[in-house]
């Protein structure tokens, strides 16, 4: 029930931002604080409603957010151009949002071995994270995190469809 | 002749030739006398049979059972012909060909008509005999080289019901090593990542002939990556059950335990050939490296420590090195290192992306995958470095080998049929087969040692 507050909360903020332009970005209400996911906290419902615990409750991973996807070249974790505004674009709403903390994703496409992309996903998340931190957001309110090519948002064999994949992902930030 | 691995727990010498007698802690054998069987093994082992070699005609009967001892007979025979036929060494004659009644004739050589045999194209034949007794089954199986109409190896087992496919393993085993010098590698078990069982992915045990297929994990997470103890009771495997990628170790009731949750990647746990310490790849801050951890758990050392990938570890049989996958070099490659540490030796210099290495048994050559025309294909390589030899050349993917314990065989992942399921091969190639039964997604094969 708590959860279905904090998305729908989630969903206005957006319907908010979409309004009114970027310019004007609302702050996270209350009701989307941390839900009840039980256990130690923060980073237990941050979990809740990132990639696997959406996979858990029989959803498929989100694409996007209030914060956007980071995408990389095959077997990459650098940060072209594009990525670079990307990552700053979101860092500006994280310092608008200065209590709000997020879980960042590392993901990969399905080619390329279970192990290895696991260690590729992580140096992803990584490279995101740093990128953030110098552009002035504190390190303590991001986590990472990576499930290498486990939870793709699409699984056709096509080149469009591996692009999609090889993504960092932020959770729905909270606080 | 001496068994190449395992066998540690048993104690036997000279295992195969002559009167030899082992003693197991589970199931008690005594090997029968064999008459002139020192030579008689020799001899065969000149028509047979290698890779590329023509089959050997076999002819597996069931045994002749005793009252409430049926079923077993047939599954038995069932079993080692199954066995043998996945060997790839052998054509296993069908059994609606054989003349004789099982159950209503003779199981040594003195009162078999080895003419029904020969007639029918076998040049060996396994034949026996099961009894139910207080305790449970005792089975006598024996091996006979039909154109020398002599016996030239048997076993005798005493066994409980839930251990009949276990000593049917055995003896196929024991057929390999007297026909061919070594002993085959079915007592043992092939562990995997599945999702067979919907969404989540689990880990998943069988015996080769994927006859006990069961599920080891029932987390409703993402299971992968698992390994066996040196003993084949338990495994290694990484999980997202508690949010963070930790390795667990569980027994194969499920009964499971976490061993390392550091915040980050704690993948790919293999534990040396001694059973003293886990290698593992671990993550913090980014960079993934290769750790060696004690076993409760504790770092003992960094084997590697560095800003690259280094990741799937993979022991030397004499737990002196390890082999792993790293991208210093700037792509993923094979490199080999002192397991106290040291600088890496590069091993793969062939193709772009090499991962997933896999040390062999026999200590001379390590599998990997690699990646050409953008699929995945398994190769081998000399643990020096060159003789690169090409096992798979198929589409679709061919993933993550792993070794049979005596070292003839490999496993790995393969989505040649779509779905991934588990491949068997051997060790140049040929004679590839498919193990999983559909409905998979199977992934990350690991072939324990010799049960003990």
């Amino acid at each position: 029930m708590a959860r279905s507050i904090r998305v729908a909360a989630v969903l206005m903020m957006v319907v908010a931002i979409t309004v009114t332009g970027c310019a004007k970005k609302k702050r996270i209400t209350d009701e989307s604080g941390v839900a009840g996911a039980g256990g130690t906290g923060n980073e237990e419902s941050l979990n809740d409603s990132g990639s696997l615990g959406r996979y858990k409750r029989g959803l498929g991973p989100e694409e996007d957010g209030v914060l956007k996807d980071i995408h990389f070249a095959y077997d990459s974790y650098e940060l072209d151009g594009s990525a670079r505004d990307v990552i700053a674009a979101n860092a500006e709403w994280l310092k608008e949002n200065s209590r709000a903390k997020t879980e960042i994703e590392g993901h990969c496409d399905e080619r390329g071995t279970v192990e290895y992309n696991l260690a590729l996903g992580a140096k992803r998340a990584k490279s995101v994270k740093d990128y953030l931190v110098t552009l002035g957001v504190a390190s303590e309110r991001l986590t990472t995190i990576s499930y290498g090519e486990e939870l793709p948002l699409c699984r056709d064999a096509s080149e469009q469809c591996y692009a999609r994949n090889r993504r960092v992902h932020f959770v729905p930030p909270s606080e | 002749m001496n068994r190449s691995e395992g066998g540690s727990s048993v104690g036997c010498a000279g295992y195969g030739r002559g009167r030899v007698v082992c003693r197991r802690i589970i199931l008690g054998s005594v090997v029968w006398a064999m008459l002139g069987a020192s030579v008689a093994s020799a001899q065969v082992r000149g028509t047979i049979v290698g890779p590329g070699a023509t089959s050997y005609p076999i002819a597996v009967s069931p045994l002749k059972a005793s009252v409430g001892a049926e079923k077993a007979s047939t599954m038995f025979a069932d079993i080692v012909a199954k066995d043998l036929e996945i060997s790839g060494l052998f054509r296993v004659i069908d059994r609606g060909a054989y003349i004789e009644n099982a159950q209503g004739s003779g199981v040594t050589a003195e009162t078999i008509d080895f003419k029904d045999w020969s007639t029918i194209g076998a040049q060996a034949l396994v034949k026996g005999s099961i009894e139910r007794d207080g305790e449970g089954l005792v089975v006598e199986a024996r091996l006979f080289d039909v154109v020398e109409a002599k016996q030239i190896g048997g076993k005798r087992y005493r066994a409980g019901d839930d251990e009949l496919r276990r000593i049917a393993h055995r003896f196929a085993d024991e057929i390999m090593l007297v026909l061919t010098g070594e002993r085959g590698p079915f007592e043992s078990k092939i562990a995997f990542a599945s999702r067979r069982r919907g969404r989540f992915k689990e880990i998943y045990s069988m015996s080769l002939d994927a006859g006990d297929l069961r599920a080891v994990t029932r987390d409703g997470s993402i299971a992968l990556a698992p390994s066996w103890s040196p003993d084949g009771r338990s495994l290694l495997f990484t999980s997202f059950a508690s949010g963070n990628p930790s390795l667990f170790i569980t027994g194969l009731d499920g009964d499971k335990r976490l061993l390392s949750s550091r915040r980050g990647l704690n993948l790919g746990g293999r534990w040396s050939p001694g059973g003293k310490a886990i290698a593992v790849a671990l993550e913090a801050g980014g960079a993934t490296d290769i750790a060696l951890l004690d076993p409760s758990g504790q770092v003992i050392h960094f084997v590697t420590k560095d800003r690259s990938i280094d990741v799937s570890p993979s022991w030397s049989p004499d737990g002196q090195s390890i082999v792993f996958c790293s991208d210093r070099g700037g792509g993923p490659q094979i490199y080999v290192v002192g397991a106290q540490g040291g600088t890496p030796r590069r091993v793969t210099f062939e193709g772009s992306y090499n991962t997933s290495p896999a040390w062999a048994p026999k200590g001379d050559r390590i599998a990997y995958a690699s990646r050409i025309g953008g699929r995945f294909q398994i190769f081998t390589v000399a643990v020096g470095g060159g003789d690169v030899k090409r096992i798979t050349s198929t589409r679709g993917d061919n993933e993550d080998p792993s070794w049979s314990p005596d070292g003839r065989y490999l496993v790995f992942s393969s989505t040649r049929d779509g779905s991934g399921a588990i491949y068997l091969s051997d060790a140049a190639g040929s004679k590839q087969t498919r193990l999983t039964p559909s409905g998979g997604d199977d992934s990350s094969p690991a072939w324990s040692r010799w049960l003990e």
